[in-house]
């Protein structure tokens, strides 16, 4: 697994740049400002890839913590540790695109959106599990104890979400709400080459962390046999 | 057939290893006492053969069952004392007895706990918080415990340590006992007299790697490791 | 089976310690004591927005000093390394966790039945006729704070800065806990049809069944490798 990893990531990452500079160009240059908006809806085609990619991110990091928790296989511990770490550069590059998106379009930086309470919690439970596993000595116990975490936490966000979406109808209705925003052709073809670059590069980061984390397990186990001998 | 047995376990922490290729054998009967000096690893392989811990690799058996496989099992069989007392500070004396049996199904007679806290010579503490024990009370209410619980093969860890002269005999004597029913008992020990005693077997751990010795070098050896 | 003896056992065990050393309930109660009078000197408050503001501070109250207790839980378990214990036993970890769950519910309920009458006091309410209600609210709310924080307890218990990571941990978990109960409490104060807030109070039934079931599942994972 990690020699695949190893033998393919550098083409996700140039890939995933490729899509990333034609997409700026056609999203800020050569896409036609939208009608409601103005020249303002040109930061969705940062905001909506990053928050569908640390969506799948933790999604991913689910599903490893699942199937570590089934196989114990170290390397998907690994992985989900990689994407918690990136998921959090994702996760926050959201709610700062969203946040400075919504100045102009809703008039204030914070909102109690349901969305944007979900992505904070999602962000406050990444940043909890990357604690979390610093304070544990033992590596196994550690990945455990991450996965269920994990878990836990993939449970609740869709319910985090519901209720804030309940709380939120009651208090103060949305005025402005981005999803009624029709998406016209020029403005699609530049946001899915844009979302296609971030999801290359997800994987690339993902990719990269998880040898990293993998080779400094293998490291650190090495240590110990050398340290091992040199007792005896 | 061995009530207990080590196959090439090996433990590591993140960076050091601490059991290196251990495998023993204890059959129905007997009591293996394990010495070596502190850090030598003792503790953890008995955490690993009371299912607390895994190995990183090397398997161990516990009366023909897998410990690892069939770990639930396994815990029916095996009973540990160790440095912790596993007791309740406001639960009295019984009542801690009661809990530890009810965990495993077990619910004794009064008189039945009664005669076991006489034989360990704390009877007359019977009705008292465990917070007031001392650490050597501690160690008789967990003879006790033993007592009425009976398992197949006892693990412990120095059980010799804090016991008074009289609470070491009580010990022995118990040890004794449960090997002559069929129990095997595996300790760690830094008590050479105490032990041999009552130990068949007996091996070394030095740095994370067992060497099994004669009973006899007990006594005998000026210095073990 | 022995399933439902075990969450006796341990459900009683704590039960009695508590009765006898009263060390949980009566911290966890000066501690939300202290936390409704810094409230009440932060806002000065008429009695209008007293009752718009009372929900919310009842509820961080509540479970501020839930965590009190649930922090406290299963570092009773550390001494004397019961936890080890518990872990060793042939026991199943869902009973664990059921039997923790009791008592962490328990205390958190008692010691909230014992503030309710002095929010009634200081906030001036008038609540006698829909006080089956509120108990009803209190039940549902309390449950969902204790299914995810017993999980938690024991998680944290286990690792370096507990104190620190379980509120970290938990508190973004019970957000929709803390939006149903500080809604459904509002709602019945301000005397609106049932209509209103059911959807509120089914919210935290839900919340209470999905995470006591995930809770129970995934507790095996916390105590056993």
């Amino acid at each position: 697994m990690i020699r695949m990893i190893r033998k393919y990531e550098d083409w996700f990452g140039v890939a995933g740049g490729i899509c990333i500079a034609v997409g700026l160009y056609l999203g800020l240059a050569a896409s036609p400002p939208d009608y409601y908006q103005g020249e303002v809806v040109r930061i969705m085609y940062i905001h909506v890839p990053f928050a569908s990619t640390s969506m799948t991110a933790y999604f991913v990091m689910t599903a490893a913590s699942l199937w570590y928790l089934w196989k114990r296989n170290p390397i998907v511990d690994n992985m989900a540790h990689a994407t918690a770490g990136v998921g959090v550069f994702f996760t926050a590059g959201a709610l700062f695109t969203g946040s400075i998106w919504g100045k102009p379009t809703w008039n204030t930086w914070w909102t109690w959106d349901a969305r944007l309470v979900s992505f904070t919690i999602l962000l406050l439970i990444l940043i909890g599990y990357l604690m979390l596993r610093t304070f544990i000595e033992d590596k196994e116990r550690e990945a455990r104890y991450a996965a269920v975490l994990a878990i836990v936490g993939a449970v609740d966000l869709p319910i985090v979400h519901f209720s804030v979406e309940w709380w939120r109808t009651l208090h103060q209705p949305l005025s402005v709400s981005p999803r009624g925003i029709a998406i016209a052709g020029a403005m699609l073809f530049p946001l899915i080459l844009m979302s296609a670059g971030f999801y290359l590069i997800l994987t690339y980061m993902v990719g990269v962390r998880t040898q990293m984390l993998y080779l400094q397990q293998l490291l650190e186990a090495k240590k110990g046999r050398l340290l091992g001998e040199v007792h005896l | 057939m061995s009530a207990l047995r080590g196959i090439q376990l090996n433990k590591s922490y993140r960076h050091y290893q601490v059991l290196k290729e251990v495998s023993f054998d204890v059959a129905p009967g007997e009591c293996y006492a394990l010495f070596g000096p502190n850090g030598a690893g003792k503790t953890t392989l008995l955490k690993i053969l009371a299912t607390l811990q895994t190995p990183s690799s090397g398997r161990f058996e516990v009366m023909g069952l897998d410990g690892i496989r069939d770990r639930n099992q396994v815990r029916g069989i095996l009973l540990m004392i160790a440095h912790g007392s596993y007791l309740y500070g406001e639960l009295d004396a019984v009542e801690n007895l009661r809990f530890a049996l009810g965990l495993r199904g077990l619910s004794p007679a009064d008189r039945e706990i009664k005669i076991a806290l006489d034989r360990v010579g704390i009877g007359a503490f019977a009705d008292f918080k465990i917070r007031y024990f001392s650490e050597g009370m501690k160690k008789r209410l967990s003879i006790a415990k033993a007592m009425l619980i009976r398992p197949k093969v006892l693990l412990m860890d120095e059980p010799y340590s804090s016991l008074d002269e009289r609470g070491m005999k009580i010990m022995n004597q118990f040890i004794r006992e449960s090997t002559q029913q069929g129990a095997a008992v595996l300790m760690t020990s830094h008590n050479r007299a105490q032990s041999a005693e009552v130990a068949v077997k007996a091996g070394v751990l030095h740095q994370g790697v067992l060497h099994e010795i004669d009973v006899k070098e007990l006594v005998a050896a000026h210095e073990l490791f | 089976m022995n399933f439902f003896s075990v969450i006796r056992w341990l459900a009683w065990k704590d039960l009695i310690s508590e009765m006898r050393s009263r060390e949980t309930i009566s911290s966890m109660f000066f501690f939300a004591l202290i936390v409704i009078l810094i409230f009440s000197f932060s806002f000065s408050m008429d009695q209008q927005t007293a009752k718009t503001l009372m929900p919310g501070i009842m509820w961080v109250a509540f479970v501020f000093t839930g965590i009190i207790g649930l922090g406290k839980s299963f570092l009773a378990e550390l001494q004397n390394d019961c936890l080890e214990n518990l872990q060793m036993n042939p026991i199943p970890r869902g009973a664990i966790y059921l039997g923790k769950l009791v008592s962490n519910f328990l205390f958190m309920l008692i010691v909230e039945l014992i503030l309710f009458p002095l929010f009634v006091i200081f906030f001036n309410l008038d609540v006698f006729d829909k006080l089956p209600l509120f108990v009803l609210i209190l039940i549902a709310g309390t449950l969902g704070v204790s299914a995810v924080g017993t999980l938690f307890s024991a998680m944290t218990v286990q690792i370096r800065a507990r104190e620190v990571m379980l509120p970290i941990l938990l508190l973004p978990l019970i957000v929709p806990v803390m939006i149903g109960a500080v809604e459904a409490t509002g709602s019945v104060l301000s005397g609106e049809s049932v209509t209103f807030y059911r959807h509120w109070i089914e919210l935290l039934v839900v919340f209470d069944i999905i995470f006591t079931i995930v809770s129970f599942w995934v507790f095996e994972f916390i105590l056993d490798h």
